[in-house]
């Protein structure tokens, strides 16, 4: 019987299994092991990336056959390695003639990847902003969006390898909030959630502000905990979304208030999450983001949630905190199992 | 909430804060790994003056340079109380920059 409870307990979080870490003195180190279990438990396997890099060849080529002055570039989580399992695939076609966003063309594209036998469950999205065809690749059965003409995100996208090389930290408390936001369905731009690169640009700025980290006084890898929990209370309780705005201006984060940020006003709601493009002072990566008060909720909530468990597990003896998670109060994995190998 | 006889005087023993009790104490999870400072070793010698980076200290209240949020004298913005106070505030500098920073 304990063992049918013990493998529904441990389903929710898998990144637990064999890694038991509740005989560390401190709870925040517990739970840094925990999110470095989490981060290796979600990061793909060498199939996957071989998988991936395959399905991604054969569709450049499947482009460049059909139109030879077009490339096909990767943009957005998956350039970046910050993907989670089972992300669709964000990719980019750019030509030298600059004329393949148009209906026509998509339906072209969509109907040479069908013909060739690479994509399944095609769509055909023509009349938004940004156009793009999506369908899933028929041997990996990843999900893919195309688009057209747009270099931008290949940009980020450096940017953002930049700032991950110098940011120690950076990728797991970023794959965290990530997962966290996902499970509660607050990620997603088209709904008011916060898209991938407004989450990066949160958990940048806030490291290279972060009292500990800028007198040099820890290793953030080595506080993953701590800090996660100190992210969630700031960005949850206290940052004034009323009143101030994030910049990376030059890759230095910083605040400035929203009254010195001109090209924002008037703002239809003050309570909104403004966040300089980094490419583009005038920009607002954000502005989309409208469902704010639900996000500062979300990590209000998380704050009291870990919190809560760490007063309860402190008080713990070694026995009741035997296979018991800090970090899966906050989040829980679902989906199919993986492969958790140590290398 | 006014209600006089509902109140208990709470006290940590942990931090001798009158504003939570002791099982309740941030201190609980708020523990830094702190670096083991090869450079402060080196620089013993060299009079180990380490240096409050007033430029990259920003007010998440106020949005200015040269202060933490905590710290902000403006009417805070966010509406969610602090009492315990948070990690960005002088007082989670280290010993040797806080005062340099009140001052
Ligand atoms: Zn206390
Ligand atoms: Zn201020």
């Amino acid at each position: 019987k304990t063992k049918i409870e013990e493998k529904i307990v441990t389903t929710e979080y898998p990144w637990i299994v064999n890694h038991d870490h509740s005989k560390q003195t401190e709870i925040a180190d517990w739970l840094t092991l925990e999110i470095q279990d989490f981060v290796h438990y979600i990061s793909p396997s060498k199939e996957e990336i071989k998988a991936r890099n395959i399905t991604i060849s054969k569709l450049r080529q499947a482009v460049k056959s059909l139109w030879p002055d077009a490339d096909l570039h990767v943009f957005g989580s998956y350039a970046t390695d910050l993907y989670l399992p089972g992300s669709d695939i964000d990719c980019v076609v750019n030509s030298t003639n600059c004329d393949k966003q148009n209906t026509s063309s998509l339906y072209k594209l969509a109907k040479h990847l069908k013909d060739e036998h690479i994509a399944t469950e095609i769509e055909v999205i023509s009349k938004t902003r940004v156009p793009i065809i999506k369908f899933v690749e028929v041997e990996s059965r990843i999900h893919i969006d195309v688009s057209f003409e747009r270099t931008n995100g290949l940009e980020a996208a450096k940017l953002i390898r930049d700032w991950l090389d110098t940011t120690p930290g950076l990728r797991e408390l970023v794959l965290i909030v990530k997962q966290f936001l996902h499970s509660r369905r607050l990620n997603n731009v088209h709904t008011g959630g916060l898209g991938g690169f407004s989450i990066i640009c949160l958990v940048y700025s806030y490291l290279h502000m972060h009292p500990r980290i800028i007198t040099n006084e820890i290793d953030p890898v080595e506080n993953l905990g701590v800090l996660l929990i100190d992210f969630f209370e700031l960005y949850g309780k206290n940052f004034g979304y009323d009143d101030v705005a994030i910049s990376m201006t030059d890759g230095m984060p910083s605040y400035l208030n929203k009254y010195d940020w001109r090209d924002i006003h008037p703002m239809r709601n003050p309570f909104s999450l403004a966040i300089q493009d980094p490419g583009d002072k005038t920009n607002n990566i954000s502005r989309g983001s409208f469902n704010i008060r639900d996000i500062k909720k979300a990590f209000a909530g998380a704050f009291d949630l870990l919190t809560n468990r760490c007063f309860e597990l402190d008080g713990a003896t070694l026995s009741e905190r035997k296979g018991k998670s800090v970090l899966g109060n906050c989040i829980k994995y679902k989906g199919k199992e993986r492969d958790f190998t140590d290398e | 909430s006014q209600c006089p006889h509902k109140w208990k005087r709470v006290y940590c023993t942990l931090c001798n804060s009158k504003r939570h009790a002791r099982d309740r104490c941030p201190s609980i999870w708020r523990v830094y790994l702190i670096k083991e400072d090869k450079e402060n070793k080196n620089k013993n010698f060299n009079n180990n003056k380490k240096q409050i980076p007033f430029d990259k200290i920003y007010c998440y209240n106020c949005g200015s340079q040269g202060h933490f949020g905590d710290d902000c004298d403006q009417r805070r913005s966010s509406r969610v109380p602090n009492d315990d106070g948070s990690a960005f505030s002088g007082d989670n500098l280290p010993a040797k920059l806080k005062k340099d920073y009140y001052n």
